[in-house]
């Protein structure tokens, strides 16, 4: 009987195992065979080149982290992205007609912009969503359209080009010899980290997405919570729209098409449950570089982009399938 | 008979790794082209492969599909692969800058081909159509036809792309000497066959009487046609597009179409290939200029026969 | 008399722990037969298994005396074996008739749909059922009690014979329940079976004719209703002989802690004024839709000011939101444990840390030993039963479910709880428990203000009783004065 009970245990402590690093052990794998099939993919240069690949994707997935957990989705990211870009690379920019007057400013201004304008679309989402009980996948799916209009209207459709070299640091300098894409990516992570697992404002997107009728009824601001998580997904995305524009010297007004749906990926890779109030912030990392490393991988061994959209596509769909599986059996 | 085909298969697998490193021999060409669900960018792409395994070569091509991170993780993994050479067809004039300079940084030349780069002197080639002369070519082709009265409507293609503004320019300063000719509209259709049909539609309810219809690329022209066809109203009147697209010979074929200037891509793509491997294996450029302008070919009703393979005129 | 359905030794194991052995069970024909057990008794397993949702390890099950294998919940029905159960699952949108013919709709020409042969054939059930319900309205307009009606209806339209009711009456206020009880003498009268489920044994002894005892896995005992007390049932159930069901320890001293003048509430329950005393258990009472929930949302800030004074510890207060209500001392255990109680998703130890996490951090950062702390405390002052803290709540049973969030609540030192149905879906055990919560804190100075459709509770645990009718107040009962019957008189 008792052995029994210990078999139990055991069991349950396998499965508990198996939800927290099941995506760990397939981002191990993945690696391991891709190491076998390509001599270069080790190497420390590759290596780099994942992180920084994983960086965009990355930190946008984070956002939408914050906004899946409170049973949202937010389709605008990518569009946010083009229009953080563009606002913010038309003051950091040396070129008399991309440029508004008096640029280019100094790169932190720009830079400040850029996060503004991502808040501020976080912000109107998050208001429609909370305050005006807006379903978020109508409402961002407004603000995926508006934005991207909005960036179109701006630039006339052209790029903006020749930024500044202050301003190209968040995406092609380094520190301590480590790219800066990787070293924002890292930052944002471990703060999203920390928020999450350690703070009261943490605890209240758990709540309020696992069950908003009792987090209000315990005296949890619902709405400012949700408010709040569209914002930091939308300065996310607009810091996300920046490190993209720096990393090519030039704000494209088509940047960003579908980054929503890679963001999203990697969020369901990492185990987040759509219908909210599980996951972890951990997950979305490894799920951002398994997508990260899959591409890679591919690319190395020259496989067809077309067969990547499969493969990709496979892989999400068997990431969630593993996640049901796992709640049944729970 | 079994036993037989057993051993064949099983020489052939241990034969394979053998024939890859051969083929290794002269090294690997990475081939970045925008998007193969294009006809166009098949082409380039395919005759890009097969004049790199022609010349001994392991060919890969991806796509960036116009995103510029995208293409810039593909250069990545070309310089992680230690590729020869990398042929771009660039996402971007102003975007793809880096992502050049970072491949040639690494040591590896990079040859463009189908469109340009804002900035000289980092890529070895850029081979490209002439788009200018294409366009007076396709103008005046049209104007011959149309005659000196009418009323037409253009299609641009993607403001973001510099191609648009060229061909747009050129058709205008072969058109804008007759003034009995009048532009009733202008529509932006971003390249796309679908956008063309939609703009169309609208223009045909503004406008009651259209006489033809100048476009900047092949697919807007053919959702004109589909747009004028289904209100009855093709009969008579004359498209031009640009590009020289299979679809766009096929109307020619059908004579809903009245002509298509052909962009050289098949050509230019090959050269692209054959200069890369000169610069390989001497050091240095083939032909000195950077900047090379592939003259555009027309494809009337005449000689829409000598159109053999997509984008190919044998002669 | 040949019985409609005869369980033998039916078995069950889930990886190598019983829960059922030796599951026995007659059920004769115009009867009607409570299922009693407290949670984790074997009452789910052999309903499953009895509906064919389960395979059973061993044992017999007879229906009409024919030796029956289900293997899936159509062919249980096909048998005549029907289950309504606890939580319903209409499709809103659809008309009754449409619910009840489901995936068997009459047909006419080329496969269409025969509405007017389906309506006529619903109302005609449910006419003969005297339901008075139209076939024609749509289910999402039908009240819960209606709705488990039409399931009934759709069970009979099986032709069942046996039809099991899984906690029928738990959505239900008591005119409601009458109405069910009304509905269930019916069927018996036509000779149908019924296994009936129910935590409520005042139901048990209302409505059964005959009891089966289940605990631990294990049948009990079974007989005749009219045979056994109430006290001996609960000791069949709970396991051990238990002390005086309601245990009540505290005295109301005459010392106001809460008044309420004049307030109104959404939409309808106008002019609320009574007196909450230190010390004090006050019962609100009134049938569904009488205001009672409508008052607690508004005490707590739930629902917005629609005029009236609330003063607390003598002080004016406005109560805007529950932050505001919670600030003040007060908690509510709402009546939707699942909808409105718990984080289901959450762990113990968030659960119970949910409304006082303002207190358990600092500068916005949560302090995690004390976060651990608080729920180990709340864990022993209510014995719930888990293995750790970090155990997914929706894993625990109703009753442990329950004592998480009253957990919750007395973590935020509160003086007044508001308890809307605490003991709905609770074996009586934790019943119990709950109920020496509840004293004890009044005893320790607390006020309390609960809610209950349960006649039995009010009676046995408040000190006065305030009725509720048509969101109006329209009587006031002492301790003294307390009896069903004039409770009822004013409520109806």
């Amino acid at each position: 009987m008792n052995t029994n009970a210990d078999t139990q245990d055991f069991k349950a402590r396998a499965a508990d195992y198996g939800q927290r690093y099941g995506i760990l052990i397939a981002l191990v794998l993945v690696c391991a065979a891709l190491a076998l099939a390509n001599e270069f993919f080790l190497t420390q240069r590759n290596i780099i080149n994942v992180l920084r690949q994983a960086s965009i994707n990355g930190i946008l997935a984070i956002g939408m982290t914050f906004v899946i957990l409170t049973r949202g989705i937010d389709l605008s990211v990518g569009s946010v992205v083009a229009l953080a870009g563009v606002v913010s690379a038309s003051l950091a920019t040396t070129s008399a007609t991309a440029g508004v007057a008096g640029a280019p400013y100094a790169f932190y201004i720009a830079l400040s912009l850029g996060i503004l304008v991502g808040m501020v679309a976080g912000w109107v989402n998050g208001v429609l969503v909370a305050y005006f009980n807006v379903p978020s996948f109508v409402t961002t799916l407004g603000m995926l359209s508006a934005a991207r209009g909005l960036t179109l209207l701006y630039t006339g459709g052209r790029p903006v080009p020749s930024l500044t070299d202050e301003y190209r640091y968040i995406g092609t300098g380094d520190l301590f010899g480590i790219p800066m894409p990787i070293v924002l990516f890292a930052a944002v992570f471990v703060v999203a980290l920390v928020v999450l697992t350690s703070t009261r404002f943490g605890r209240h997107v758990y709540a309020a997405g696992g069950n908003p009728h009792a987090a209000r009824v315990s005296g949890i601001n619902v709405k400012r919570v949700r408010m709040a998580v569209y914002i930091i997904s939308g300065a996310l995305a607009g810091l996300a729209g920046m490190i993209l524009a720096a990393r090519t010297g030039s704000a494209l007004p088509q940047a960003g098409i579908a980054y929503e749906l890679d963001a999203i990926a990697a969020v369901v890779i990492g185990g987040t449950s759509l219908s909210g109030g599980v996951g972890r912030v951990t997950g979305t990392l490894i799920g951002a570089l398994l997508i990260s490393v899959v591409n890679n991988g591919l690319d190395l061994m020259g496989v067809e982009s077309y067969y990547q959209q499969v493969i990709k596509g496979m892989l999400i769909v068997a990431a969630v399938m593993l996640d049901q599986a796992r709640h049944k059996h729970a | 008979m079994f036993k037989i085909t057993k051993r064949a298969l099983l020489a052939a697998a241990v034969s394979m790794p053998l024939m890859a490193s051969s083929a290794w021999a002269e090294g690997l060409i990475s081939i970045i082209v925008n998007d193969p669900a294009n006809p166009y960018w098949f082409t380039e792409g395919e005759v890009a492969r097969a004049t790199a395994e022609e010349l001994g070569y392991t060919a890969n091509v991806s796509a960036h599909r116009g995103d510029t991170n995208v293409e810039s993780n593909l250069v990545d993994a070309a310089i992680t692969n230690g590729a020869a050479a990398i042929i771009l067809d660039p996402a971007n004039a102003d975007g793809s800058v880096g992502v050049v300079r970072r491949a040639t940084e690494a040591g590896i030349p990079v040859f463009l081909v189908n469109a340009e780069i804002n900035e000289a002197g980092i890529a070895i080639a850029q081979l490209v159509s002439n788009n200018a002369q294409g366009a007076a070519l396709g103008a005046v082709t049209w104007q011959g036809i149309v005659g000196e009265e009418a009323k037409y409507v253009e299609f641009f293609g993607n403001p973001s792309d510099n191609n648009a503004a060229t061909r747009s320019n050129g058709y205008n300063t072969v058109l804008s000497q007759y003034p009995g000719l009048e532009k009733v509209a202008e529509e932006v259709a971003n390249w796309d066959r679908t956008q063309g049909y939609n703009r169309m539609q609208s223009i045909m309810q503004a406008n009651p009487e259209i006489d033809a219809v100048i476009s900047g690329n092949d697919e807007m022209a053919l959702g004109a046609i589909a747009a004028l066809k289904e209100a009855g109203r093709l009969e008579g009147t004359i498209i031009g597009g640009f590009d020289g697209s299979p679809d766009a010979v096929d109307a020619i074929k059908a004579g809903e179409m009245a002509y298509t200037v052909l962009q050289p891509v098949a050509v230019f793509s090959r050269e692209a290939v054959i200069q890369a491997d000169y610069y390989i294996k001497n050091g240095e450029p083939m032909v000195a200029e950077e900047k090379q302008l592939f003259d555009c070919l027309l494809i009337t009703p005449d000689n829409v026969d000598q159109y053999t393979a997509p984008f190919t005129l044998s002669n | 008399m040949q019985p409609l359905l005869e369980v033998r030794g039916l078995t069950k194991s889930f990886g190598g722990v019983a829960a059922l052995s030796d599951g026995r069970f007659t059920l004769r024909p115009g009867t009607v037969h409570a299922l009693c057990g407290g949670n984790g008794a074997g009452k789910s397993t052999f309903l499953t298994i009895v509906m064919g949702i389960q395979s059973r390890d061993a044992g017999s099950i007879r229906v009409l005396g024919k030796e029956a294998q289900f293997t899936r919940p159509s062919d249980a029905l096909a048998a005549g074996v029907s289950i309504i159960e606890q939580e319903l699952s209409p499709v809103p949108a659809m008309s009754v008739a449409e619910n009840i013919f489901l995936g068997r709709e009459p047909t006419g020409l080329f496969g269409r749909v025969d509405f007017a042969r389906m309506n006529a054939d619903a109302q005609e059930l449910l006419d003969s059922l005297h339901f008075s319900i139209s076939a024609r309205s749509l289910m999402m307009d039908l009240t819960v009690a209606e709705l488990q009606l039409v399931e009934i209806a759709k069970a009979l339209s099986y032709n069942a014979e046996i039809i099991i009711m899984d906690e029928p009456t738990s959505a239900l206020g008591e005119a409601q329940a009458d109405e069910l009880f009304a509905a269930i003498k019916r069927l018996k009268e036509q000779g149908k079976g019924i296994i009936y489920v129910s935590h409520r044994l005042s139901e048990i002894f209302e409505i059964a004719d005959e009891y089966t005892v289940f605990r631990d896995g294990r049948f009990v005992g079974e007989g005749a209703i009219a045979d056994v007390t109430r006290d001996a049932l609960i000791e069949m159930i709970v396991g051990r002989p238990l002390t005086e069901e309601f245990a009540k320890s505290n005295t109301p001293t005459d010392q106001p802690v809460l008044q309420v003048n004049g307030l109104n509430a959404e939409t309808w329950v106008k002019d609320i004024s009574f007196t909450l005393h230190r010390g004090e258990i006050l019962a609100l009472y009134g049938l569904m839709g009488s205001g009672r929930s409508e008052i607690f949302e508004r005490l707590f800030g739930l629902s917005p000011d629609m005029g009236g004074q609330i003063t607390l510890n003598g002080k004016r207060v406005s109560l805007s939101s529950p932050n505001d209500a919670i600030a003040h001392g007060l908690a509510f255990v709402t009546e939707d444990r699942k909808g409105s109680g718990l984080n289901l998703m959450a762990d113990l130890r968030d659960n119970i840390c949910m409304a006082r996490l303002d207190e358990l951090s600092k500068l916005g950062f949560m302090n995690r030993a004390r976060e651990a702390s608080a729920a180990q405390r709340m864990i022993e002052a209510f014995g719930i039963k888990t293995p750790n803290d970090r155990l997914v709540v929706s894993g625990l049973s109703g009753g442990n479910q329950q004592k998480v969030v009253l957990g919750k609540w007395f973590l935020t030192e509160p003086g007044i709880l508001l308890l809307d149905e605490p003991t709905r879906g609770v074996d009586v055990g934790a019943k119990r428990e709950i109920y020496r919560v509840m004293s004890d804190f009044a005893a320790k100075g607390g006020a309390v203000i609960m809610i209950s459709s349960e006649t039995d509770e009010v009676l046995g645990m408040a000190d006065r009783v305030i009725v509720l009718r048509d969101g109006r107040i329209s009587g006031e009962v002492g301790r003294d004065a307390l009896s069903a019957n004039s409770l009822l008189h004013l409520a109806a």
